[in-house]
């Protein structure tokens, strides 16, 4: 009776392993053939795998997104600081077209970033920046993308299913004195022209105005960006310039001003943009004025004296 | 029997997963094509001539000139200025192999003894210019905008046959993110239609092919089950517009737009569950599709709304000029992550401003 059993209990155990089975395969088959949407990917991409210590390299953040156009994202890039050297990181050709967090180390070591491309973008390999290492001694350093987020252009904000592939590196012993690998550093044009915008609004800095700025450089990479408000225009060379980013809190609130904003690349290579004072200073307020009178008086003393002098010896 | 029956399940399946994908695929999926020519790349292609030394073969001779050298033009046109008239004896020029003996009504009666020839002329060296030039259709004498990495580079009113031209001049090398969007005869806006573009230095880039999408408005933000809703907006003359309405099951419709460019389309709400319900439409014309347009919702309910202007109801235009910019984004870039933002400022109402707000401001821009 118990054999009769066991061999009852065998069988439905043998059938339901197949049935089992042919569930999963059911599954992988209806996964398979199902109109799944292709995945956003966030890579990171090195033209080297192999790498000597003191030898800077580059690595470059891409996105591939060919099927889904998409607008905003976000991430971290997590290195292992022992091994690796952050020497630089560059935004040039960046098709991200406004950083709400520009690509920069934070506390921790990690490079966080977060930016938005307004009408969204479809893209194979597109750049969102590069970072330039030094290995600093030798090992198997991995670099990750850790809680990143890529968002579709749909006007909800969704977001895109998101594949990301890490890069390995190994770093060997050799000490290196070679030039740098896939490295560009010639840039010698300036940023792209910009047109700073002045505003106020309710919800920022308490309803007082403030300035409204950026650009691209299309070879190295924005550095940043300095300001320099002065009513007297006459004595900009004398001005100094405060680092400042956008939004950035005018400190003339009168706008009697002439702006100045400075966007400097990477390679030190400037573009300057000038607003005139919305309210611009009477008369008697601008200083040239009575600069060009002093001077004007000063030339019609001398040019008295002068002439005296000349009269006297005759 | 049990696996006989399995197997005719996922039979069934297989066969299913194959329909729903091509269905899908003919309903939704869409190729943009947006061509990319560079003049100037030493590579002749598409509707170029010649593109600097690659004259596809052709000469002053076979172009029916006289012997000569043939050139190529910095818009990559044949440059025929050094091609002498081809032969032909009797059009009052002696030219080609044409002599006194051969054609004495174009070279005169030979003389006794033999003369000199004459020297050729110069042409000056023109500074190439990197370039980039815009071509599509958008809506009949609509504005386009061109927006280059999102800010406004240009703007030019398309023809009455909707096609425009714009040409951006002065660039610098390198990537791009160029975006176009048009408004229709209501002052409603397109979807912007954006593409990445490499330019090259002392080149003009080509990108032709452009097909803004239609305009979309309902005109009812609530209609009351199985009246209709009226869809309607702008595109091409004479263009097919497919007309999408999302639910739980998708509904398509077809109409044609008039000499300007003006759809009109009644849905009927009868097959719609109660609840929110998306359109959004494309246009084909002379074989070219455009992209989706922005998906408008209304809801299907017990009674009629009219809808609000769409002007006066776009997310992310937050210092009320009208437009989503640089402005806008600076407010909102002042807010991200910290504590208490405004309720204006949080676009999805989860109580901050994130990654979500800022996808949903610059899928509205405007530049």
């Amino acid at each position: 009776m118990d054999r009769v059993v066991l061999r009852n209990l065998k069988i439905q155990m043998i059938k339901f392993i197949k049935l089992k089975n042919l569930f999963l395969f059911s599954v992988f088959l209806f996964s398979f053939f199902s109109p799944i949407a292709q995945a956003a990917e966030l890579k990171l991409a090195s033209p080297v795998l192999k790498i000597e210590v003191g030898r800077q390299f580059q690595v470059d953040l891409l996105l591939n997104a060919k099927e889904e156009s998409i607008n905003a994202l976000e991430g971290k890039i997590v290195f292992p600081e022992k091994l690796l050297k952050l020497k630089k990181i560059q935004d040039g050709n960046s098709i991200v077209n406004f950083w709400i967090k520009k690509p920069q180390e934070d506390l921790t070591g990690n490079i966080i970033f977060s930016g938005i491309t307004p009408g969204g973008v479809m893209v194979e390999n597109g750049l969102i920046f590069s970072m330039i290492f030094e290995p600093a001694v030798s090992g198997a350093a991995v670099l990750e993308i850790s809680q990143a987020s890529v968002l579709l252009n749909d006007g909800q904000g969704s977001a895109a299913s998101l594949d990301i592939l890490p890069l390995n590196i190994v770093i060997s012993e050799v000490i290196s004195s070679e030039k740098p690998i896939g490295i560009e550093v010639s840039d010698t044009l300036p940023p792209e022209s910009f047109r700073p915008e002045i505003a106020k609004d309710p919800n920022i800095f308490n309803g007082k105005y403030f300035l409204a700025f950026a650009t691209q450089d299309k070879g190295s990479g924005m550095a940043r960006y300095e300001v320099r408000e002065l009513r007297q225009k006459f004595f900009s060379l004398f001005a100094g310039w405060q680092e400042a980013s956008s939004p950035h809190l005018l400190a003339d609130q009168e706008l009697k001003s002439y702006i100045f904003i400075k966007a400097v690349d990477l390679n030190g290579n400037e573009k300057i943009e000038i607003i005139p004072p919305k309210h611009p200073l009477l008369w008697y307020e601008n200083y040239l004025f009575y600069v060009i009178i002093i001077s004007g008086l000063t030339a019609y003393i001398l040019w008295k004296i002068l002439r005296r002098k000349k009269n006297s010896l005759y | 029997m049990i696996i006989c029956f399995s197997l005719i399940v996922i039979f069934l399946i297989v066969i299913f997963s194959f329909l729903v994908r091509n269905i899908l695929a003919d309903n939704s999926a869409v190729v943009i094509t947006v061509k990319i020519l560079v003049c100037g790349d030493e590579v002749r292609e598409g509707w170029e001539q010649c593109d600097n030394g690659d004259l596809g073969g052709q000469s002053c001779v076979s172009l029916g000139y006289g012997a000569g050298e043939l050139d190529c033009t910095p818009a990559c046109e044949f440059d025929t200025s050094a091609c002498p008239p081809g032969p032909s004896c009797g059009d009052a020029s002696c030219n080609g192999s044409e002599s006194c003996g051969s054609c004495p009504a174009d070279c005169g009666a030979c003389p006794p003894s033999g003369g000199g020839g004459g020297g050729g002329g110069g042409s000056g060296y023109v500074a190439p210019v990197t370039s980039v030039i815009f071509s599509g259709r958008a809506y009949p004498r609509s504005t386009v905008t061109l927006l280059k990495d999102a800010q406004v580079a240009a703007t030019t009113i398309a023809g009455a046959n909707a096609n425009f031209q714009m040409t951006l001049s002065g660039l610098t090398a390198g990537s791009y993110i160029f975006s176009l969007y048009s408004e229709d005869y209501k002052g409603i806006r397109s979807s912007l239609l954006s593409f990445p573009t490499n330019v090259a230095a002392g080149a003009t880039t080509y990108v032709s092919g452009i097909f803004i999408a239609p305009t979309i408005s309902v005109d009812k933000s609530e209609v009351k089950q199985g009246d209709n809703v009226v869809i309607f907006g702008q595109s091409v003359s004479s263009g097919e517009i497919t007309i999408s309405v999302h639910s739980d099951e998708e509904f398509f419709g077809n109409v044609k737009t008039d000499a300007n460019g003006v759809y009109l389309y009644n849905f009927n709400t009868s097959p719609l569950e109660v609840g929110q319900h998306f359109t959004k439409a494309r246009a084909a014309s002379s074989g070219e599709i455009s992209s989706f347009s922005k998906a408008v919702s209304f809801a299907v309910g017990e009674k009629n709304v009219t809808a609000e202007n769409e002007k006066t109801a776009v997310k992310g235009e937050l210092n009320n000029d009208g437009r989503v910019n640089l402005i806008d984004f600076s407010i909102m870039a002042y807010w991200y992550k910290r504590p208490s933002p405004p309720a204006k400022v949080d676009l999805n109402g989860d109580g901050q401003v994130d990654l979500i707000d800022l996808s949903i401001m610059a899928y509205n821009w405007t530049g």
